[in-house]
């Protein structure tokens, strides 16, 4: 079933200009899709750069009975820029034999990957680059690409520890995206469509969940797919974490083993994008999860962009919680839990699914 | 296994009612024993250097002397010695030194490595700083300098001013072939790890064989921390100038059981008193000391299977900071202690002394919630459980042949510890409990140390009920010491103690002057160090690194 997408942001953009979307030249729609598409991007780097260098560290902190950083600005936000300068004047070195351009494009590529996964994803109050029908796909396929700029990183880099860090990443990424993925297509059994749409696009995966599941009095609560199937939206929560590589399977990085794996080589600019990819993966899996199991940008009250920021931020906060309170399992426990657990729950999962569509149907 | 039902076949020679019967220990020997010496704290067997391995096995088989404690080298005018102080681990009172003397112009002596593993690591370091050759080692390397260092440090010929070149070698190329592995097709890689690691809990230098991400081989670099501690304290006259060294060797904070190690050698050596107040001081405060030594080896172990940002680490941190506080009211100092003084301690409790005894029962009384914390927190973590439970195995058996003691012993099901075995200062008058776990692995060291604050709660507990009602007239902190303290010459002693990490020895010989002419440290560490090649070899490099942290070592103490 084919269902004509949801206003994109680039149609909106044309209209306040008051042109007609239809009959706007390529030209121009190509000059005002580059302006949506940084609005977006600018919008997750936003979110990246007060969880960076300042939001990670006020949570860790209270988690560990800590202040952490509150000298410069109020309540210390400042550390942001004071950080950011820090981070970018460092000096970049570069080891003598690591192999070069991959030992540069990795980092763009592990940043960029992330964030181009962005495109699809609808942020509510009609903030949405391009809906394809092929959304979920889309967005599960560029996340990937993230898998080979670590890799990249770990064997340009000529160090022991990265290559093993690099060698790690691979072998987790293939053992938790496929969990991942196989949950992910439980909401394409329910929903019947691979496009993410938006609350107005009845027939998409996000439209699918604004329907009534049930009421308790005047409160309808939606069905969102994390409330008909907890089982798939605790496993993809898990899978996640994998993907994001945090606690406990922060394997790929591992500090007190493997130094810092795949970025032990990388300083200055290239570290900041190693960091900041990472943190807009952590957001894209947020954001992910949002999507296919929270309804999207849904919410009472208060606008969808504002609902979608909380959602995002809710799944980061778990990751903290997670690195802070979670020991980190042994890789060969983490490939036995990724194949021998999660893929066969997956499976489960998937079944379970069809029945519940079947049943409902 | 339990001390009383000994069976007749037990190794048990020369054991009488009160003490060793050295005579009979010397027939067992059947004329090996060339002559005997007098030591203080024991008896010393003479014996030839080409007979050194069939005279300590007949004592570790026949008579069960199964602690090989450490190895002594020094050299004299006429001769070098290597003494091997020997303890069985049943009962640390059962002492015996086996002393091998060797030529000055060729000194050969055979190795012990071949009776007891520990002896292995001990002799490397007495080639390496006498310079007593070990036939028969299996691997007489330097251990604490340099390869490439000129001369031996501690032998009278070593040249002072000669200039060492320490070369650094450019690294290796990682993508090197290397196939140290077994099979014809292993395909091996070599990795350092450390000396500047995040795991490493100091500079330690492993140097690593990986098959995938499977240990094949792995060798203990030891010796960046080394600062001729030994020396520094032969330089040191014994009544103040050596006290405040002690504190720098075990700084986790093991201050106060440092110097507890060589107040007790010294006061053993020169006949010191020490008043029953200042026994009660040193207890409490030495406990205190322990429980901030544990808290550290229990967040830093969880720092090791958490990474880094966790709370564990944190919060033990946070608990250990108030046991600092403490031992800074008493002491003035938060790490480098120096309270003890040969004959007492520096000074009394702090002022008011109610209000310092009320701010340590306060800290008592939090204690059992913060460790309830700890457990919910890491040891009943199921990922924490398989990630420390049967991981990093040792053995009693091996336990014992690598001299390991304190805590890494006591995960093994070793009981065995020197406050109740050989008792000193106010322990044999307070009830506790020592701990032990039959485990034998991560996860049993880490529940032996947890368990050990709790006993050491209870010791300070005693300690404080003790003090308060001390009466007023009757507090003396220090007893009678001579202000230049000389004891007589030749005389010999070797004497541990139980710091956080184990068995804390320390030899000294006097000389008849104010300065010790030998002072060797027994550093627990560095015994419970060697055992890591056999905890992690065919492990992943994450359980070789969470069985570091278990052994808890601390690099000022392995290299001193």
């Amino acid at each position: 079933m084919i269902v004509p997408g949801a206003m994109s942001l680039t149609d909106r953009f044309l209209e306040l200009l008051g042109l007609d979307p239809s009959t706007a030249g390529p030209l121009l729609v190509f000059g005002v899709s580059i302006l949506a598409a940084g609005l977006v991007g600018s919008f997750v780097l936003l979110n990246t750069a007060f969880a960076g260098p300042y939001a990670k560290r006020k949570i860790t902190a209270s988690f560990t009975d800590r202040i952490s950083v509150n000298r410069i600005g109020p309540a210390g936000i400042g550390t942001i820029v004071v950080d950011s300068v820090r981070l970018l004047s460092k000096e970049l070195i570069i080891p003598e034999d690591a192999d070069r351009p991959a030992y540069d494009l990795a980092p763009i590529v592990l940043a960029g990957s992330a964030l181009l996964a962005f495109a699809v994803i609808p942020m509510g109050s009609g903030i949405q680059l391009a809906d394809p029908e092929i959304g979920l796909a889309y967005v599960f396929a560029i996340a990937s690409i993230a898998s080979l700029g670590l890799l990249m990183a770990g064997y340009a880099s000529n160090n022991k520890y990265s290559f093993l860090g690099g060698l790690r990443a691979v072998a987790q990424n293939i053992a938790y995206e496929i969990p991942l993925v196989l949950t992910g297509a439980s909401v394409v059994i329910f929903a019947g469509t691979l496009q993410l749409g938006n609350v107005t696009t009845p027939d998409t995966i996000v439209g699918a969940q604004q329907a009534t599941l049930f009421t308790i009095g005047s409160i309808s609560i939606p069905s969102w797919f994390g409330f008909i199937n907890p089982f798939a939206f605790a496993l993809f929560m898990a899978a996640n974490l994998a993907e994001v590589g945090r606690n406990p399977f922060d394997i790929p990085e591992a500090p007190t083993e493997i130094v810092a794996g795949y970025q032990t080589e990388y300083s200055s600019v290239y570290f900041v994008l190693f960091y900041l990819g990472e943190f807009i993966h952590i957001f894209l899996g947020g954001a992910i999860i949002a999507t296919l199991f929270l309804g999207g940008p849904a919410g009472p009250v208060l606008p969808g962009i504002v609902w979608f920021t909380i959602k995002i931020w809710g799944v980061f906060l778990l990751t903290q919680w997670a690195r802070s309170a979670v020991p980190r399992v042994r890789i060969d426990q983490l490939i036995q839990i990724g194949w021998k657990g999660m893929l066969v729950l997956s499976l489960a999962n998937l079944l379970l699914t069809a029945v519940i569509v079947g049943v409902i149907a | 296994m339990s001390l009383q039902e000994r069976t007749p076949s037990e190794p048990d020679v020369g054991v009488t009612e009160d003490g060793l019967d050295y005579d009979e220990l010397e027939a067992l020997l059947e004329g090996r024993v060339l002559d005997r010496e007098e030591h203080v704290n024991a008896e010393g067997f003479v014996i030839r250097p080409d007979e050194v391995e069939d005279v300590l096995s007949t004592l570790k088989e026949e008579a069960g002397f199964d602690h090989c404690s450490a190895v002594t080298a020094q050299e004299y005018d006429d001769r070098f010695e290597s003494i091997y102080h020997l303890k069985k681990y049943d009962d640390p009172t059962q002492e015996l030194s086996v002393v091998v003397p060797t030529s000055k112009d060729e000194p050969v002596s055979q190795s012990a490595a071949g009776v007891y593993d520990t002896a292995d690591w001990h002799e490397r370091e007495a080639y390496d700083l006498v310079g007593i050759n070990y036939e028969d080692h299996p691997d007489l390397r330097r251990i604490l300098l340099p390869e490439t260092w000129q001369g031996h440090p501690l032998s009278e010929r070593y040249n002072q001013t000669q200039p060492q070149v320490v070369p650094l070698r450019e690294h290796a190329n990682p993508l090197e072939e290397d196939h140290r592995g077994s099979g014809d097709d292993s395909d091996t890689m070599f990795v350092n790890i450390g000396p500047h690691h995040p795991a490493t809990h100091g500079v330690l230098h492993v140097k690593t064989v990986l098959d995938g991400e499977q240990i094949v081989d792995l060798d203990p670099d030891i010796g960046y921390l080394h600062r001729s501690e030994e020396q520094m304290c032969q330089q040191g006259t014994y009544r103040h100038q050596i006290m405040p060294y002690p504190d720098r060797w075990d700084y986790s904070p093991g201050g106060l059981l440092n110097e507890w190690a060589y107040a007790r050698a010294a006061e053993d050596l020169a006949d010191i008193d020490v008043p029953e107040y200042a026994q009660v001081l040193r207890t409490m405060s030495a406990e205190l000391t322990r429980i901030a030594a544990h808290m550290l080896a229990v967040g830093t172990f969880g720092l090791d299977l958490y990474g880094d940002f966790t709370v564990i680490f944190m919060y033990a941190v946070r608990d250990r900071e108030v046991v600092q506080n403490l031992l800074e009211d008493l002491t003035g100092q938060r790490l480098m202690f120096n309270y003890f003084r040969l004959g007492g301690v520096a000074w009394d409790l702090p002022e008011p002394r109610d209000e310092y005894l009320e701010k340590i029962r306060d800290f008592l009384d939090e204690l059992p919630d913060r460790l309830e914390e700890y457990h919910n927190l890491i040891s009943g973590n199921e990922i924490f459980q398989m990630r420390a439970v049967d991981t990093g195995i040792l053995q009693p058996e091996t336990a014992k042949s690598y001299g390991a003691t304190g805590p890494v012993a006591r995960g093994s099901g070793v009981d065995y510890d020197l406050r109740r075995d050989d008792p000193y200062g106010y322990y044999d008058e307070l009830d506790w409990d020592v701990v032990t776990e039959d485990g034998c692995d991560n996860y049993a060291r880490l529940l032996v140390r947890m368990q050990e604050v709790e006993e050491s709660a209870k010791i300070i507990k005693q300690c404080v009920d003790l003090l308060e009602d001390w009466p007023e007239d009757d507090r003396e902190i220090q007893s009678n010491v001579p202000r230049t303290l000389r004891p007589d010459p030749d005389k010999e002693i070797y004497r541990a103690v139980e710091g956080a990490k184990g068995e804390l020895g320390i030899y000294i010989r006097s000389d008849g002057t104010d300065k010790p002419a030998r002072f060797k440290i027994r550093s627990p560490c560095f015994s419970n160090l060697q055992t890591l090649p056999v905890m992690s070899e065919g492990e992943y490099i994450p359980d070789m690194v969470a069985s570091l942290g278990s052994l808890d070592i601390v690099l000022g103490e392995v290299d001193r």
